[in-house]
C-alpha cells in the first residue's frame, strides 16, 4: 500500500471514528436549540449531502439531461416516498438508470 | 414496548437490508478503485480504515486527480463532519440509562444507514443495547468490506463486457447521496441547501470540481447560521 494512501486512510480514518464515537460520549443536546454552533452543525450534513449528488451528477447534465439519469432520479424519489428506505431507493435508482441505459 | 433485551442477534437481523445494500455499493467501489489504478490491497485498506462510502469514492477522485494530501485529508474529513450529530440523536433515542461503555467500539460503524436503521428500531419499540448495536454495525462493516473484497478482486475491467451494469453502478452513487438527502430532508435545512448547490455548480464551472466540492460544503454550511427569522423574512 502506497505511503500516501496510507496516511490519507489513517487520517480520515481517525477523524470519522471521532466523529462517529466522541459525541455519543457528550451530550451535545444540552447544546443551546438555535445557538450558532447547533445551526452550523445542523447545516453541515444536508449541505455536504446536496454537494456530493450535485458534483456526481454535474457531468452527466453537460449537454442536456439523459434519460437513464432522469429516469434513476425518479426512481429513487419513488421508491423512497413509498418506503422511506435509503437502501431501497439506491438500488431501484441504480438498476433504473441501468435498464434505461440499455435501452437506448 | 417490547421489554426483551436486545440481542447481538437481533441486531445482525435489523443489519439485514443494509447488508443488502451495501455489497453491491461495496462491490462497485472496489471495481472502481482497481479502474483507478489502486491495488486490491489499497482498495480493501480504504473501506477498513475509513469506512465511509461516499467519502471513499471521492478519495478516488482525489487521488486520480492528483490533489495534494492535506487538501484531501480536508476534504473527505469536512465530508464526514455530518456524523457528528449521529451519536447525540442516538444516544438521547436511547435514554439516559444507555450503557455506553463500548461505544468506542461499535460507534466507528454509526454510518448514515447505521444511523437510520438504528433509530427506526428504537422508534418500533426495541430497547437500546450495546450487543445490538455491535450486531447491527458489524454486519454492515462485513458486508461493505467483503463487497469491497469481490469487487478489488473482480478488478476495474470486470464489468467492461456488461456497460449497463457498469452504468448502473455507477449511478449508484449518486442515487445514494439523494436517497441520504432525501432522509434527512427538512423545510429549514432549503436555504442551506440550496445554496450548497449553487455555490458547487458555480465554483465547478468556473474552477474545479475539488474547489466547487468546498465551496458547496462549507457555503451550505455557513448559510446555515443564518437565523430562521432573517431566512423567512426574505
Amino acid at each position: 500500500m502506497r505511503s500516501e494512501i496510507l496516511i490519507l486512510a489513517l487520517m480520515v480514518g481517525a477523524f470519522t471514528w471521532a466523529f462517529r464515537v466522541l459525541p455519543t460520549r457528550a451530550d451535545l443536546s444540552a447544546m443551546p436549540e438555535g445557538g450558532l454552533l447547533s445551526r452550523f452543525l445542523a447545516a453541515t450534513g444536508p449541505a455536504a449531502i446536496a454537494t456530493l449528488f450535485t458534483a456526481s451528477v454535474l457531468p452527466m447534465v453537460t449537454g442536456g439531461l439523459p434519460l437513464p439519469l432522469a429516469g434513476g432520479t425518479a426512481a429513487v424519489l419513488a421508491v423512497f416516498a413509498a418506503t422511506r428506505s435509503v437502501v431501497g431507493a439506491t438500488l431501484a435508482g441504480s438498476v433504473a438508470y441501468g435498464v434505461l441505459f440499455a435501452l437506448i | 414496548m417490547d421489554n426483551r433485551p436486545s440481542t447481538l442477534a437481533d441486531g445482525l437481523l435489523a443489519a439485514l437490508p443494509i447488508v443488502l445494500g451495501y455489497f453491491p455499493i461495496a462491490f462497485a467501489f472496489g471495481v472502481a478503485a482497481t479502474g483507478a489504478h489502486l491495488s486490491p490491497v489499497e482498495a480493501v485498506g480504504l473501506s477498513v480504515i475509513i469506512y465511509a462510502g461516499a467519502a471513499q469514492f471521492l478519495t478516488l477522485a482525489l487521488i486520480t486527480s492528483g490533489a495534494p494530501l492535506l487538501v484531501s485529508a480536508f476534504t473527505l474529513i469536512a465530508m464526514n463532519l455530518r456524523h457528528v450529530l449521529y451519536g447525540p440523536s442516538l444516544m438521547k433515542r436511547a435514554g439516559p440509562d444507555a450503557r455506553r461503555r463500548w461505544s468506542w467500539f461499535w460507534a466507528f460503524g454509526l454510518t448514515d444507514e447505521v444511523f437510520g436503521a438504528a433509530l427506526g428500531q428504537l422508534a418500533r419499540g426495541r430497547r437500546f443495547s450495546e450487543p445490538f448495536m455491535f450486531g447491527l454495525a458489524i454486519g454492515a462493516y462485513a458486508s461493505w468490506v467483503s463487497g469491497t473484497v469481490v469487487g478489488a478482486w473482480a478488478g476495474g475491467g470486470a464489468l467492461k463486457n456488461w456497460p449497463a451494469v457498469e452504468a448502473g453502478l455507477g449511478f449508484m452513487l449518486p442515487a445514494l447521496f439523494l436517497a441520504l438527502l432525501l432522509s434527512i430532508l427538512s423545510r429549514a435545512q432549503l436555504p442551506a441547501i440550496a445554496v450548497a448547490v449553487l455555490a458547487t455548480v458555480g465554483v465547478t464551472l468556473a474552477w474545479s470540481g475539488t474547489a466547487g466540492i468546498l465551496a458547496g460544503m462549507i457555503a451550505g454550511a455557513v448559510a446555515g447560521l443564518v437565523p430562521r427569522k432573517v431566512v423567512d423574512a426574505q
